[in-house]
């Protein structure tokens, strides 16, 4: 029973894919299905608009999500009155999304359900909580489209991140991407004593001295860090950016004297194409993040939308290999 | 006219409905719905709940019955959608049944935490339990909602067999089957149970109602102990000791200045205020505005205490509403607005606030509009404020005056920054037709350029 033990370690577990179609829900299907034998309980909530029975982009079959007595659900109240199971309603949000408040339910008789969620991380993260109010040993959040936000470590405690055909038919540049989010996710952590003096600043571009002070550099957007008139570096070569990561702010900074030290917030702040990542640690720069995320597990779904099907063991193998850490296939686990 | 017309064009109102704290967004809908009344005996009553309300907040604002309060109220969702829906008959689904459930929870848990209070007579809720009871076949006593077994004699059976089959991975279509089976008779429940719920529409409508306005009221009595606001009482007169503008007395109370409260009476007919520039005239007239806004919505007033007489409605021309995309120049747009004033005077009994009228066209023909709009509104029933700068009107009416600078007041030397400490903002009644002439003293004060200030005495004295 590969890594459900390890999540149990935790609060909560998001579950994102690379890209449509990595195999997510078959995913969830597979803990939640492994967590009942163990007798765990269990909250699932969802970000967006997920387990459709039709995928709404590609017009493939879906698997929807099952959930077994016991568990607690959140989904909107256009999908909740479509449910496949017989569930009590605990509680009703006020604030209303496209598809009707949020409802929270617990289930009563198992079946499938659709479930769709708030679109922002805040919401989401009340959601957890009142979860955790609610008892439940662990909260799983299902991912939608390509969001990578919901994994944020302030988010959730830890993730899984769904791989496959659907990223690229050519094991080659399936590899080099997955590689890529997997070398982003597993950013070194800075040490916690720098971490609680940058947990307060909210917004700007800040340098850290040596004695490990924070200054704002008047920056207000990373923008226009090409316009800013005095040198950046004037406090250190530490600098803290607490907003999104552009490729633009690494471009400039990789042209600066070399040993740059740029901290992020976290993975999912970063929004970075590999050809200007690699440039930027080639130069001699290095970037490191204030929080990592807990990665569990890497899922493969072998199979492509437009019905294109890699070979499962050696697939799993070569990203394997390439990631020095186990890959599964979500078809088969 | 409500109170979400006055915020518009009354921007200390807005301060004052932006600080009251609202535990639920029908409590802010019920306030922002709330008519400017003239009606003596609605307004006495209210003002004597909020009293009552005040009191008990008072005495109980850490205790059980004030916290469960809040917290009902915090729980409470705007149904009028639903309500409305149940009122004309529309089948509710389960959501819709559990937030109705949940409303008829709260209602009977407010209930009791408003007799701890000793609010039942202020605050009445209606009885709810019938509608739980309907609700909570299995009664559990807690707001959950499904369409229990209890309700339709197929239901457990049919679940029973369900159960079975997905724990053993049974038959889809046999599933598939028995799960529409299920929905039918969930779909019978739900038209039989909105059926017999529409008959406590109208309850259910006054709970929500009352509940929003419980809000209210909580959130009036918080903020009228807050800010020490004052119970108004009525009377001929509309007298103010000790008048505060709540927006101001908290920028200054923030920057460490001084706030002045001001003592006026106002009469009906007109009254004109001078004064020095910086003397806080524009300020009364603001802060006038917004107590009898305040006092005529069922709210206390910012003063320490207010004797009120009720007017049918509170308008003004203060500042320089100078539009240009109406292609109106300052001195048009106020001239039409006053003028506009004036024709409803003629009709209503209104609080009229006018300050500096005619000040941005030529003194001459300036000084003559103001001798025409004192002399009209003189013979109204209407009360009104006219700040001017303009001396010897000539017009009969009331004056005062603010006392204004007063060199010495304070025991430092002045400066533009500190000069709030050497003005006397109180009102004196003044017999005088003329205008203090304090604009240049005021100017060297704020350490305007010398040849300016000097030029202009000596052109003074050529007069």
């Amino acid at each position: 029973m590969p890594f459900v033990n390890d999540i149990l370690n935790h609060r909560s577990l998001s579950i994102v894919g690379l890209e449509k179609n990595t195999g997510k829900t078959v995913c969830l299907n597979y803990i939640l299905r492994r967590l009942n034998t163990l007798g765990v309980h269990v909250g699932v909530t969802s970000i967006g608009v997920d387990g459709e029975q039709v995928d709404s982009v590609f017009a493939t079959a879906k698997p929807e999500i099952t959930l077994y007595e016991g568990t607690h659900f959140i989904t909107s109240e256009q999908h909740y009155l479509k449910r496949q199971v017989v569930s009590v309603v605990e509680a009703v949000d006020s604030r209303r999304t496209a598809l009707g408040p949020l409802v929270t339910a617990r289930v009563l008789v198992g079946g499938k359900v659709l479930l769709s969620g708030a679109a922002t991380t805040g919401i989401l993260k009340q959601q957890i909580a009142s979860l955790d109010a609610m008892g439940c040993r662990l909260s799983i959040v299902d991912g939608a489209l390509s969001r990578l936000s919901l994994a944020s470590p302030t988010v959730t405690d830890a993730m899984v991140l769904a791989t496959g055909a659907a990223v690229s038919a050519n094991v080659k540049q399936l590899i080099s991407k997955t590689r890529f989010v997997y070398s982003l996710i597993n950013l070194e952590e800075i040490e916690p004593s720098l971490r609680d003096c940058l947990s307060n600043i909210e917004s700007g571009l800040w340098a850290i001295d040596s004695n490990g002070e924070p200054h704002d550099l008047g920056i207000a957007s990373v923008f226009l860090i090409d316009r800013a008139e005095k040198d950046i570096l004037r406090f250190g070569k530490t600098l803290f950016a607490s907003g999104a990561v552009s490729d633009r702010l690494l471009k400039v900074l990789a042209t600066k004297e070399k040993g740059i030290t740029l901290i992020a917030r976290d993975f999912t702040k970063l929004f970075l194409t590999p050809e200007v990542y690699t440039d930027f640690v080639r130069r001699g720069h290095r970037l490191m993040v204030m929080q990592r995320s807990r990665l569990i597990a890497i899922t493969l779904n072998p199979t492509s939308p437009q019905g294109f099907l890699l070979d499962s063991r050696s697939t799993c193998e070569a990203l394997s290999d390439a990631l020095q850490t186990p890959v599964y296939d979500v078809m088969k686990i | 006219m409500k109170i979400k017309d006055y915020i518009k064009q009354d921007a200390g109102f807005q301060y004052v409905i932006d600080n009251m704290e609202f535990m639920s967004s029908a409590g802010r809908r019920k306030a922002l719905n709330t008519e400017f009344s003239s009606d003596a005996d609605w307004l006495r009553e209210e003002w004597r709940r909020l009293d009552k309300a005040v009191g008990a907040t008072l005495e109980y604002k850490y205790k059980k019955p004030y916290i469960d309060l809040r917290h009902c109220l915090m729980q409470l969702h705007d149904l009028q959608g639903t309500l409305a829906s149940l009122a004309s008959h529309t089948t509710l689904n389960e959501v819709e049944l559990f937030e109705i459930k949940n409303l008829a929870l709260l209602c009977r848990t407010s209930r009791g935490a408003i007799v701890g209070l000793g609010l039942a007579e202020e605050l009445p809720l209606p009885e709810t339990t019938a509608v739980f009871d309907l609700l909570d076949p299995d009664h559990t006593g807690i707001a959950n909602f499904y369409i229990y077994d209890s309700y339709d004699v197929r239901l457990a059976p049919l679940r029973r067999e369900l159960a079975a089959l997905q724990n053993a991975g049974g038959d889809p279509i046999r599933i598939s089957e028995l799960l529409t089976q299920q929905n039918e008779i969930q779909g019978e429940v739900c038209v039989r149970l909105s059926d017999q719920l529409s008959e406590w529409a109208d309850t259910l409508i006054t709970a929500m109602e009352q509940m929003a306005y419980t809000d209210f009221l909580l959130a009036k009595a918080d903020l009228s102990i807050r800010w020490s606001l004052a119970c108004p009482t009525l009377g001929e007169h509309t007298v103010y000791k000790g008048l505060v503008n709540p927006r101001l007395k908290e920028r200054n109370e923030k920057m460490n200045l001084r706030y002045q409260p001001v003592d006026i009476e106002l009469h009906k007919g007109v009254c004109i205020i001078t004064g020095a520039n910086m003397a806080g005239k524009t300020v009364l007239l603001k802060s006038v505005g917004t107590a009898q806004v305040m006092a005529q919505c069922g709210m206390f007033v910012p003063a320490g205490k207010a004797t009120v007489t009720l007017v049918d409605d509170v308008v003004t021309s203060i500042g320089d509403d100078q539009d240009e995309m109406n292609g109106l120049s300052s001195y048009a747009s106020e001239i039409i607005k006053i003028s506009n004033i004036l024709q409803r005077c003629r009709k209503e009994k209104l609080l009229v606030l006018i300050d500096e009228p005619a000040r941005t066209t030529n003194p001459v023909e300036g000084k003559a509009l103001v001798q025409a709009i004192a002399a009209i509104l003189e013979h109204e029933a209407s009360v009104t404020l006219i700040t001017t700068h303009y001396s010897g009107l000539g017009v009969q009416c009331r004056r005062l005056r603010v006392k204004g600078f007063v060199e010495g007041m304070a025991d430092v030397p002045i400066t533009p920054q500190n000069i709030n400490l050497f003005i006397d903002y109180s009102l004196d009644e003044d017999e005088n037709d003329n205008v203090p002439q304090e604009a240049l003293r005021i100017a060297d004060i704020l350490g305007c350029d010398r040849e300016m200030t000097a030029l202009a005495r000596e052109n003074i004295n050529k007069l």
